[in-house]
C-alpha cells in the first residue's frame, strides 16, 4: 500500500477550469410529438444540455426530476407517468450519446404508440431548445502521486469536477468514462477503485456530492490521504 | 472601494481567484456597455456595481447613458410594454423619433471597443450608426419577450439581427435569429447599500422614519409602480388574508426616470389602499437602497406578484437576505423559486392569500425556507457568477465560430 501511495504518476493530472454558457437556441415544441420529432435531429450537444449540463448549470435544490425532459413532462404536460419513465431512464447505461438519443426516442416513441391523444404543454410552458458553449483553461493545480490527487479533488473548484467527471465523458466519447477513472488505470494499478469510481450513480449526485463520494472512495481503497471535503 | 477580494468571505476563495485567472485572457479589452438609465431599475443597479469590478479585473470597462426627451420615453415604453404582449400601437411617427433620438445620441459617442454590449430597446438602434466603433456587437435583452407583440417585435428584429449575439434571462425569451444567443442571469450585489448586513438597530430607525409600526406581521412587496408589477393584485391577495390572519402590508417602489407610466399606475395603487391603516404605499426615491434593505429585512414574507417579469431581481434580493418569498409564476421568478424548497410560486391573488397564510401559520418551515433560498442565491445569482459570465462570453466573442474555447 505503501508503494502505491508514494508511486509518481508516469502523466501527471493537471485539473482544468471550465465555464459553461447556455445558448438558447430560440426553438420550442409545444407537444410531445414535436418533442418526439425534434430528437431525432437535433444536435448531439443540445442532448447533452438537456440530460446532463443543465441540470449541473443550476443545482437546484431537491430537484424532484433529474433531467429536463423529465421536469418537462411533470411540469408542462402534467404527465407524471412518463416523467417517472424519463428520470429512471439513465443516460451513463449507454456508451455514446447516439445510443442515448436512440433510447429517449424509444420511450417517447413507445409512450406515444399507447395513447389515444398527444399531451400538449400548457401556454407558456414550452419546451425550449438549448446547448452550450464551453470555455476550457487549465488550472495551477495538478497532481503526481495519488495522495496529491486526492487532496487536489478537495481544492479545485466544482466546475473543474464537472469537466473531469462529465464533460470528459462526451469529450472522449465513452458515456462510463471519466477523467479521473481513466488517470488511474493509465498510472496506477489499481483495478477496483477505478471500477468503484465508475460506478458511481451520478445521476441524482450535485457536484458536492461527486466530489465528496470521489474522496470517500478514495480513502476507502486507500486510507485517509487527505482531508474531507467541506 | 470595494474590491474583488471583499467578496472571497462570501463566495470562496476559488470564485475569486478563477476570476482573475479567466480576466488574465482579456487584459486591456475595451468593454462598452450603454443603456438608457444612471439611476432606477435592475439594469442600472447591476451595472453601477459590476462595471468598476470588471475594471478591477484588468478590462477598461465604461458605462454610457442615453439621453431622450418625454415622448422618446414614452415609445421605448410602448415598446417594453410590446415586447411583454400588450397590444400596443405604433406609429411612424414614434419610429422615425426613436430613430432619431438614437442618432443624436450616436454623435456624442467618440468610445471605440472590443466588444459593446446594448442593454434593452431604448439604445438598440446606435448600431445602425455606430457599428464601426465596436468589432462585436451584442444585445441584452432584460424584458420577459416569451410573446412579444408581433409588430413590436417586427421592428425591433430587424434591429436586433445586425447585432453579433443576443443574450437573454430565460430560455423562453430566446427567438429566432441569425446569430448566437446566451443565456445570463441577472444577479444581486451583496456589498451594495441595497443587500449588505444591516444592524437591528439601522433596520428599526429606517422603519422609525418610514413611520412603520411593526405590530403585526410584515408583508412586503418592493416593485416600481408598473402594471406587470401588479400591486393591485398584492392589495386584494393582502385583503384576503386579513379576513383570517391580522398583518400589515407595504408596497413600496422606487421611480425610474425612463418609466413614464409609474405616477398613473402609482395612483391607482393609492385609490385601492385609500383609507385602510394596514396598508402603507411608499413611494421612494430611486436610490433609497438602504431604506429597501432595511424593509426586506424587516419583513416577514416578501410578495413579487408580478404577470410579467424579464428575471425578478426583488425576488433575489429577498432570498439573500433568508426571506420565504411568494411570487407570480412568470419569468425567471419561475426559477428561483421552488415550490416548498425556496418559495412559492403562484397563479391568482387567491392562490398568493393563501400562501401568504400558510407561511404565516409555520414560522419554522418558513425560515428553513429562506435559508435554503439565501444558499441558492450564493450559488447562482450573485454579482461574481455574473462577471464571470461576462467574461465567459467576451472570451467566446473573441473566437466567433467556436463553441468550445481551450487554453
Amino acid at each position: 500500500m505503501t508503494e502505491i501511495l508514494n508511486q509518481m504518476a508516469a502523466n501527471p493530472f493537471w485539473f482544468h477550469e471550465c465555464f459553461l454558457m447556455s445558448m438558447p437556441l430560440g426553438k420550442k415544441v409545444v407537444n410531445l410529438r414535436e418533442l418526439l420529432d425534434n430528437l431525432r435531429e437535433v444536435d448531439e450537444s443540445v442532448l447533452f444540455y438537456h440530460l446532463i449540463q443543465s441540470r449541473l448549470l443550476l443545482d437546484q435544490p431537491a430537484a424532484e426530476y433529474p433531467n429536463d425532459f423529465a421536469l418537462w413532462a411533470a411540469h408542462a404536460l402534467q404527465d407524471t407517468r412518463l416523467a417517472e419513465k424519463l428520470s429512471s431512464f439513465d443516460p451513463f447505461e449507454y456508451q455514446t450519446l447516439g445510443e442515448v438519443r436512440q433510447a429517449v426516442v424509444d420511450i417517447l416513441e413507445e409512450y406515444l404508440w399507447d395513447l389515444p391523444f398527444v399531451p400538449w404543454a400548457r401556454p407558456g410552458f414550452e419546451f425550449h431548445f438549448c446547448q452550450a458553449s464551453v470555455v476550457v483553461m487549465h488550472s495551477l493545480i495538478s497532481a503526481h502521486n495519488l495522495k496529491e490527487f486526492c487532496s487536489a479533488l478537495t481544492r479545485v473548484g466544482l466546475d473543474s469536477i464537472y469537466y473531469h467527471f462529465f464533460e470528459a465523458r462526451w469529450r472522449l466519447g465513452e458515456l462510463k468514462s471519466d477523467d479521473f477513472s481513466f488517470w488511474i488505470e493509465t498510472n496506477f494499478d489499481l483495478p477496483t477503485l477505478v471500477e468503484d469510481i465508475r460506478s458511481i450513480d451520478v445521476y441524482f449526485y450535485t457536484l458536492k456530492e461527486v466530489r465528496a463520494s470521489l474522496v470517500g472512495l478514495i480513502h476507502q481503497h486507500l486510507g485517509e490521504l487527505c482531508d474531507h471535503p467541506e | 472601494m470595494i474590491t474583488l477580494n471583499d467578496y472571497t468571505p462570501i463566495v470562496g476563495e476559488e470564485v475569486v481567484s478563477q476570476l482573475y485567472r479567466l480576466a488574465e485572457r482579456l487584459k486591456g479589452r475595451r468593454f462598452v456597455h450603454i443603456n438608457s438609465t444612471a439611476v432606477g431599475g435592475g439594469v442600472a443597479e447591476m451595472l453601477a456595481r459590476a462595471i468598476p469590478l470588471l475594471n478591477q479585473l484588468g478590462l477598461e470597462t465604461t458605462w454610457e447613458v442615453i439621453m431622450g426627451d418625454p415622448f422618446f420615453f414614452e415609445v421605448t415604453k410602448a415598446f417594453h410594454n410590446g415586447l411583454q404582449g400588450f397590444r400596443v400601437q405604433l406609429t411612424p411617427s414614434m419610429l422615425e423619433h426613436y430613430r432619431q433620438v438614437n442618432l443624436e445620441n450616436a454623435k456624442r459617442f467618440a468610445w471605440e471597443a472590443d466588444v459593446v454590449m446594448v442593454h434593452d430597446p431604448q439604445p438598440a438602434s446606435l448600431i445602425e450608426v455606430l457599428r464601426p466603433q465596436a468589432r462585436r456587437w451584442v444585445w441584452r435583452c432584460h424584458v420577459d419577450v416569451s410573446r412579444p407583440h408581433l409588430p413590436v417585435w417586427r421592428f425591433l428584429r430587424k434591429i436586433v439581427r445586425q447585432y453579433d449575439a443576443s443574450v437573454f434571462s430565460m430560455p423562453q425569451f430566446a427567438q429566432n435569429l441569425p446569430h448566437p444567443q446566451y443565456l445570463i442571469h441577472p444577479s444581486i450585489d451583496p456589498l451594495s447599500e441595497k443587500n449588505r448586513e444591516l444592524t437591528e438597530k439601522e433596520i428599526q430607525t429606517v422603519l422609525y422614519r418610514l413611520g412603520i409600526e411593526k405590530d403585526k406581521p410584515l408583508i412586503l412587496q418592493i416593485s416600481r409602480f408598473d402594471s406587470f408589477k401588479n400591486p393591485v393584485g398584492v392589495i386584494q391577495a393582502f385583503r384576503l388574508v386579513r379576513r383570517h390572519t391580522p398583518c400589515k402590508l407595504v408596497l413600496a417602489g422606487g421611480e425610474a426616470t425612463d418609466d413614464p407610466e409609474g405616477p398613473a399606475i402609482l395612483a391607482q395603487v393609492q385609490e385601492a389602499a385609500h383609507g385602510d391603516p394596514d396598508i402603507q404605499v411608499l413611494l421612494l426615491p430611486p436610490d433609497a437602497h438602504h431604506e429597501v434593505n432595511a424593509l426586506q429585512r424587516a419583513a416577514d414574507l416578501i410578495v413579487q406578484k408580478s404577470t410579467r417579469e424579464g428575471f425578478g431581481l426583488t425576488v433575489t434580493e429577498a432570498m439573500w437576505k433568508g426571506k420565504p418569498v411568494i411570487g407570480g409564476a412568470v419569468g425567471g421568478i419561475v426559477l428561483q423559486l421552488r415550490d416548498y424548497h425556496t418559495g412559492f410560486l403562484v397563479q391568482s391573488p387567491e392562490g398568493c392569500a393563501f400562501r401568504i397564510r400558510y407561511l404565516l401559520h409555520r414560522p419554522q418551515l418558513a425560515h428553513r425556507m429562506g435559508q435554503m433560498a439565501r444558499e441558492f442565491v450564493r450559488l447562482h445569482f450573485l454579482i461574481t457568477r455574473h462577471l464571470r459570465d461576462y467574461l465567459t462570453l467576451l472570451i467566446l466573442q473573441a473566437n466567433p465560430d467556436r463553441r468550445l474555447v481551450e487554453f
